[in-house]
């Protein structure tokens, strides 16, 4: 019987309660071509060592869960298939931009708070009147904002996005288009609400239109023109408030 | 352990809207100008007009340059250059930014818009003479 074949993965390791600093570590794992690395870094908190630390959930590319830097790369570790770096060793890092909190996990508070800020859900003023049935749109009205309702939070936009890694205020790719997908939907009512959020500091403006969280982005959603289309809404919105100041007619 | 960024949520919450709103319309607008009339007018000018005869291409050269006397020919030629002034002004700004100088994303405002400020005057003056 053949050898089984290998590869090694070097992983990121960083236990805070005993390590002073992050370090790699070298695993040989099985090369299986229908493996990700997803797979393999499973295979070795079963078999090799259980103190491993990294999330996943769904293996299919819908959580969100299981971002990872991929040789320097953001990716869902799921569909970062072994074969496509076979023979050569892996890197897999924790998503750059983030805290670590142990080995792979990285904070989410932060995204978390920027993510609530925008509001991404559908905000009524007459929530409680269901009298009139449910709330009818067009194909046309959907193509508005479909392909924004893709994204799945994974925040590899936000490894990517240089400005995520430097500005606070900014509130980064993925809760803007979010944002954006709830200000395109004709169902929504709190697009003044979202925009109060968005006027501020460098909430939106601190995006340079890089791109790079578009071309990481695994579900094809496009956070780098959601910016730049919710930058011309929200520009708009700054020349009509200065104009006419919000509630100085209430 | 802290790579600052996203983990440190909205630490520097603003209180007040940002004026950026106002930076960005400039920019966009001249983003346009830049993209669709700038090359229109290096082609006229930089290529169509000195072509061919000589004597043709001065004649030519001295049709446009006595059009630019006009007053709305005037104006285009400020909106178009003064715009795409300010639009390359954001733009070096923002990439200052982008290279670390994000801390002094306030004082980048002077050079950079009033370089494009001044070019634009410089323009001005240089279009009223003539």
């Amino acid at each position: 019987m053949p050898a089984q074949d290998t590869m090694t993965l070097e992983i990121f390791r960083y236990h805070p309660e005993t390590d002073s600093e992050p370090r790699f570590q070298s695993f040989e794992v099985p090369y299986n071509e229908d493996w990700v690395v997803l797979d393999a870094m499973n295979w070795i908190k079963d078999h090799v060592d259980g103190s491993l630390t990294h999330r996943w959930s769904c293996r299919m590319g819908v959580c969100g869960s299981c971002g990872m830097m991929v040789n320097g790369e953001p990716k869902l570790t799921c569909a970062a298939f072994l074969k496509d770096y076979y023979p050569f060793s892996i890197k897999v890092e924790p998503l750059v931009n983030f805290a670590v909190e142990r080995d792979l996990v990285v904070s989410l508070d932060g995204f978390m708070e920027k993510l609530q800020a925008v509001k991404p859900y559908i905000v009524r003023d007459d929530v409680n009147d269901t009298s009139g049935g449910e709330y009818m749109q067009t194909p046309a009205q959907l193509a508005q904002y479909k392909q924004y309702s893709m994204c799945i939070n994974c925040m590899l936009c936000y490894a990517a996005c240089p400005v995520a890694g430097h500005e606070d205020e900014f509130l980064g790719p993925a809760a803007l288009a979010l944002g954006h997908r709830y200000n395109k939907d004709s169902r929504d009512q709190g697009q003044s609400e979202r925009l109060d959020v968005m006027l501020m500091g460098e909430a939106i403006w601190g995006c340079t239109f890089v791109g790079e969280c578009t071309e990481v982005c695994p579900k094809h959603v496009d956070p780098a023109g959601a910016i730049q289309q919710a930058k011309a809404g929200a520009a708009q919105e700054y020349f009509k408030r200065f104009v006419a100041p919000k509630g100085a007619g209430a | 352990m802290s790579a600052g960024g996203v983990s440190g949520g909205r630490g520097g919450r603003p209180a007040r809207p940002s004026g950026e709103a106002f930076w960005w319309a400039v920019f966009s607008a001249g983003g346009v100008m830049a993209a669709l009339f700038v090359p229109a007018f290096v082609i006229v000018t930089g290529f169509l007009l000195p072509s061919g005869d000589a004597a043709v291409a001065a004649e030519r050269s001295a049709q446009f340059a006595a059009a630019a006397g006009w007053w709305p020919v005037k104006l285009v030629l400020l909106g178009v250059v003064s715009l795409s002034l300010f639009h390359c002004g954001h733009r070096i700004r923002h990439t200052l930014m982008d290279l670390g100088m994000r801390g002094a994303s306030g004082l980048l405002k002077l050079p950079c818009y009033g370089g494009a400020l001044a070019g634009s005057v410089w323009l001005g003056w240089v279009l009223w003479g003539i």
